[in-house]
């Protein structure tokens, strides 16, 4: 038996916007797939570029950073400082060779509970024929 | 020593339940390291739900807790609450959000129990390097301070002032009233602006605890929640209010003419000059921007060789008054949009295309016309007048993409108030859609079209276009597809309201965030519309948004509450999950200091430290910082790298 | 051209006037042809001094390691240390300065312009040489290089021999000087970022093979790291800890040490340690060229950083090590920054 492939994807969601907006999908019942388990964070803005190195060394198969839209920041503009912060990032991992669609960032507010459940089906859509990630993960843990 | 923690998995009844196999995630839980008690109970926020935890924290010994059950907003609290009546820090209790962020999204049972277990492990291996953490407590200085001495402004301060607090009043103007003051009447009772705003004008003049101080501006703002450092800049009057008698004698010598603001440039004023007969300070102004005339050098001296009373004092130098306050009020309203946009308009090249202030001005008894409708140009009455609506606003090709929301109904007013002056006139309106949401609005839009014959249009004007001696408005009704021609005597554009001269600058100085369109930034678009994005600091009035009178006299009252909840406390109390510096890392590069957004972060000794009380531990710093020498207490680089090994192992 | 007398001559003046700690400088090597660093710490050792296309070491360096000295003694010697800098290498202080590792005054510059040329690649000669030794090598009149070999010299074009780095180097006369030998001529360069985009020209699945060739190689030496002047952490996160020891260290600050990669050279570990090196180095790296040059296994170093490099300028205007006073490439946004990446 060929069981399909369950992409496995680390989210980075700040507290105030992303992670609430999940929040609101959860209580609106907007069915999502689980493969995402979400990790909060205050600010899109406190993401390290070696929070998503690690993930994908630690076999992620996706990582996904989400935060206010540009302006709704609670705290002002970290968003602002994310978004050029992780193209750089974005941009490092497609030039040594992963796949662009592995890493992806969304702005998700806390009223749009209807978009993340989209950010997530389209993630978990887009990972799926793409299989594991074995380019950056690491062989044996420790 | 080794970690003991307990973990609780909540059935949330069969919320959680009905999805994921809680016992299976608990017997999981208990094989992880460090755990030392697991289980799972039907409803943990219950009183024997809580009472479980409590007992199992005292029996168990146990030095943290996770409990998973619903998001961590509705009843961390209630858990952290739990927590330290036991005898633990409260920051030794962390939630996994096992309903709202998995039970109610996932239909496979075994997918969601399988991603509840990751979720509640992450949470484990948070708590277990969590840091016990007490709140940050400061002093509060017990008085307020306002920006901005319109309608918003003065209803703050005197809402602050009644409650028993000191309240500075700033208002970079030589008189407060602000906007309010110029109008003639207010819809939709049609009531004299004056006669409503002056009461309360001379409130705030006579309050025992408001410190009034006009022809002023904040330069800086320092400090945070509680405990502000504010200066102001006093600007000089070159007149002595408490000497000078109102006797006008100045004006009447003053050579200098310059256009009055307060007529909108309706009329003219001399460069000493009373804003209008009621102003607050009653003083007169010598304008140094005007006064000498940028021809002679110094000034002529009549004004004060006139003076009986001594008030004008030619040297009178500007002054910083320093202040500390607890919470300010950021009240500094709006001006219509800028003539030289409206060109298409003719707005600023014909005398007679006037904006919505201006015709207030015409309107009012107190205006250049004692309340006579006339013509710039020529004096006469006009016969046709077109008001446009939504000049400069929804149009975001061209101009501001917002609702200006006030000028539908001033424009019925202006419409209304021009046929009850000019009974043989007609009045025609253009406009997109008319929005009368609000208490009587509706029926007095009504009252308009029935009873003074108000003709709407539903169209947008093409051109303007002066010709023999008439403004010509070509346009097109939408609704019977018709062009149309209308030869007026007059033209009245509802500009669109924007954010004050300087506000954008002043914002800066508060470090308060502003919109796309330049409005001060509120908290939360719906639960904190009267906070302001830094803590203590609040807004009011069209600062925020395009308002009318009453909205802004609501908000008005809304800031001073939220000001009051402040200053009604003895100490105030603050999250301690700050940044932290570690000094050995830390080369003093400086990066974490340009990215925070408070300011928060500040050189000392070619490393840098963290005003704990002005952090607010978003961890922008933690991100910039190169070497990791800089940390958000309970949420580390450390434990994040802990909760990525949970969420991905297995 | 850069006369060798003239810098002896500052820096004998500089040394006898005791304006500056020492100077670092370049001689020449005892291969006989190729450039060394040297410290020249008295009047009388200036004839040692040379420049020429063999002075490849980014002598900023030592400025960082004379700083961390500076910080152990109790009562250090404050006079600056004299430096000889290229173009690319004052781009180096430049960064130096806007971190506030350094200050103006901890350096007195000596600038050499590269003129029409730049340091050559000595693999690119031993190539073009084809066996035979050079004996020396010296900056022709125009865009070439006068390489002596046993059987005499040869007149070789730039664009054959010279540096990768400085066939795209953007910054060729000092941006920061407190002298400056040579003259200020003007280049153009038509492709600055022209060897990264060809590696961009790759599928991504090309551009894994190549770069996971390239890191399956490296040993995991650091020598990238530590011939690096950027590199001046005292303890670099993508080693295995974050958190520095000392005696104020408490067991709950030693218990928060992270450990994100391993220390054995294998790709995955290869892989991460060079991407945090890249992203630390986004919008600090000057392409000196020197992690690339010291790499003992040849990796293209340069193809990471220079990625970077080109992004900053591309996505963000963001141009490297020119103005010390302008905020970290991270540490600013303008509120035009691309975000069609993110939906």
């Amino acid at each position: 038996m060929t069981e399909e492939f369950e992409p496995k994807i680390v989210a980075f969601l700040c507290k105030w916007c992303s992670s609430a907006g999940s929040d609101l999908a959860g209580v609106s019942r907007m069915e999502y797939p689980a493969n995402v388990i979400p990790i909060q964070v205050m600010c899109s803005g406190s993401v390290s570029p070696l929070y998503i190195f690690e993930a994908f060394n630690r076999g992620a198969d996706g990582v996904l950073v989400s935060g206010c839209h540009p302006g709704d920041c609670h705290y002002i503009k970290g968003n602002m400082y994310a978004r050029r912060k992780l193209l750089l990032v974005k941009k490092l991992l497609e030039h040594v060779g992963l796949e662009p669609q592995r890493f992806r960032m969304s702005w998700v507010s806390a009223a749009e509970g209807q978009k993340y459940t989209q950010v997530i089906k389209e993630l978990v859509k887009e990972l799926k024929p793409l299989g594991p990630q074995t380019k950056l993960r690491r062989e044996r843990n420790g | 020593m080794k970690k003991r923690t307990g973990i609780f998995i909540c059935h949330c009844g069969i919320n959680i339940a009905g999805t994921v196999d809680v016992k299976s995630v608990a017997a999981e839980m208990a094989k992880e390291p460090g755990v030392a008690h697991s289980v799972d109970y039907v409803y943990m926020c219950s009183d024997p739900g809580q009472n479980m935890i409590e007992q199992a924290i005292k029996d168990k010994k146990l030095d943290s807790v996770v409990v998973a059950c619903c998001s961590p907003n509705l009843h961390e609290t209630t858990f952290r609450n739990a927590a330290k009546r036991a005898g633990i820090n409260s920051f030794k209790c962390e939630i996994a959000n096992i309903r709202e962020q998995c039970s109610w999204v996932h239909k496979d049972k075994g997918k969601a129990t399988h991603k509840a277990a990751h979720l509640t492990k992450s949470a484990v291996k948070k708590v277990q390097k969590n840091e016990s953490l007490e709140p940050i407590s400061v002093p509060v200085t017990r008085k307020a301070l306002v920006i901005g001495g319109g309608i918003s402004g003065i209803q703050s301060a005197l809402d602050l002032a009644g409650a028993g607090y000191k309240v500075i009043l700033v208002e970079r103007s030589p008189s407060i009233g602000g906007h309010m003051s110029q109008l003639s009447e207010t819809f939709p009772t049609l009531d004299c602006s004056q006669c409503i705003l002056t009461p309360k004008m001379v409130e705030v003049s006579r309050h025992p605890n408001i410190k009034l101080m006009t022809y002023s501006e904040v330069q800086e703002v320092t400090g945070y929640v509680g405990n502000f450092k504010v200066k102001i800049l006093k600007k000089p009057t070159y007149v002595d209010p408490a000497k000078c008698n109102l006797c006008d004698e100045c004006t009447k010598v003053c050579p200098i003419v310059v256009p009055n603001e307060f007529d909108v440039g309706l009329t003219g004023r001399r460069a000493i000059y009373i804003p209008f007969p009621q102003a607050i300070p009653a003083s007169y102004t010598l304008d140094d921007k005007n006064c000498p005339d940028p021809f002679t050098t110094i000034a002529c001296g009549k004004c004060a060789d006139v003076c009986k009373v001594k008030a004008i004092n030619y040297d009178m130098k500007p002054e910083i008054i320093e202040e500390e306050v607890g919470a300010i009020i950021v009240a500094t309203g709006f001006d219509l949009y800028d003539k030289e946009n409206m060109a298409e308009y003719g707005y600023g090249k014909y005398a007679d295309v006037l904006d919505g202030l201006q015709f207030e001005r015409l309107c009012s008894a107190s205006g250049p016309t004692q309340g006579k409708i006339l013509r710039p140009s020529d004096h006469k009455e006009p016969k046709e007048v077109v008001f446009i609506q939504c000049s400069g606003s929804r149009d975001p090709e061209l101009h501001c993409a917002y609702c200006s929301k006030i000028c539908c109904m001033y424009t019925a007013k202006h419409a209304m108030l021009y046929k009850h002056h000019v009974h043989d006139g007609q009045a025609y309106i253009f406009y997109i859609d008319v929005r009368s949401g609000g208490k009587g609005y509706e029926e007095f839009v009504q009252r308009a079209v029935e009873e003074d014959g108000v003709i709407y249009l539903r169209g947008k004007v093409s051109k303007i276009f002066e010709e023999n001696g008439k403004i010509k408005v070509w346009g097109v009704d939408t609704l019977s597809g018709k062009p149309i021609e209308i030869d007026a005597d007059m033209v009245v554009l509802a500009q669109a309201m924007r954010p004050s001269n300087g506000a954008q600058e002043l914002a800066k100085k508060l470090k308060l965030g502003t919109d796309k369109d330049g409005f001060l930034a509120e908290a939360h678009p719906k639960l904190r519309p009267v906070e302001s994005v830094t803590a203590g600091m609040f807004l009011a009035g069209a600062a925020q948004a395009p308002k009318d009178i009453p909205e802004a006299v609501a908000q008005a009252s809304g800031a001073a509450s939220k000001a009051i909840g402040i200053l009604s406390q003895e100490r105030l109390y603050h999250s301690p999950t700050v940044a932290k510096v570690l000094k050995n890392l830390c080369t003093g590069c400086g990066m974490c200091v340009a990215v925070c957004p408070y300011d928060a972060i500040a050189f000392k000794d070619g490393k840098v430290e963290v005003n704990e009380v002005l952090c607010e531990g978003c961890g922008t710093c933690s991100a910039t910082c190169l070497r990791a020498a800089i940390q958000v207490k309970n949420l580390t680089q450390n434990q994040v790298q802990e909760m990525i090994l949970a969420c991905l192992g297995g | 051209m850069v006369k060798h007398e003239d810098v002896r001559a500052e820096a004998k003046k500089l040394l006898e006037s005791g304006k500056v700690k020492y100077i670092i400088a370049y001689e020449l090597g005892a291969d006989g042809w190729k450039a060394n660093p040297v410290f020249i710490k008295k009047p009388e050792d200036v004839d040692k001094i040379i420049w020429g296309p063999t002075c490849f070491h980014n002598l900023i360096r030592f400025v960082v390691d004379e700083k961390r000295r500076k910080v152990q003694q109790k009562n250090p010697d404050t006079r600056p240390v004299g430096v000889m800098v290229k173009g690319c290498d004052s781009r180096a202080i430049v960064i130096l300065l806007q971190e506030k590792f350094i200050e103006r005054k901890d350096v007195h510059i000596i600038g050499v312009s590269c003129e029409k040329t730049g340091v050559i690649d000595e693999r690119k000669l031993a190539n073009k040489l084809k066996g035979r030794k050079a004996k020396n090598v010296e900056f022709g009149p125009d865009e070439n290089f006068v390489v002596t070999t046993e059987e005499g010299t040869v007149d070789l074009p730039a664009s054959e021999i010279m540096a990768d780095r400085c066939l795209e180097c953007i910054a060729h006369v000092p941006v920061i000087t407190d002298v400056l030998f040579g003259e200020k001529t003007k280049r153009t360069v038509p492709h600055p970022f022209g060897s990264v985009e060809k590696i961009e020209t790759l599928s991504s699945e090309d551009r894994w093979k190549f770069w996971s060739e390239q890191l399956e190689k490296c040993v995991r030496c650091y020598a990238c790291r530590s011939v690096c002047p950027m590199c001046y952490c005292d303890e670099c996160v993508a080693d295995t800890i974050t958190f520095a020891v000392s005696p104020d260290t408490t067991a709950e600050e030693k218990a928060q040490k992270i450990k994100w990669l391993d220390k054995s050279p294998v790709i995955s570990e290869n892989i991460f340690y060079h991407m945090v090196r890249a992203i630390h180095l986004a919008g600090r790296c000057i392409d000196c060229g020197e992690c690339e040059r010291a790499c003992p296994v040849n990796i293209p170093l340069r193809m990471l950083n220079k990625k970077l490099e080109k992004e900053a300028k591309l996505l963000f205007g963001y141009d490297v090590g020119f103005d010390s006073e302008k905020p970290a490439l991270i540490s600013c946004f303008r509120d035009e920054d691309p975000e069609d990446f993110i939906r």
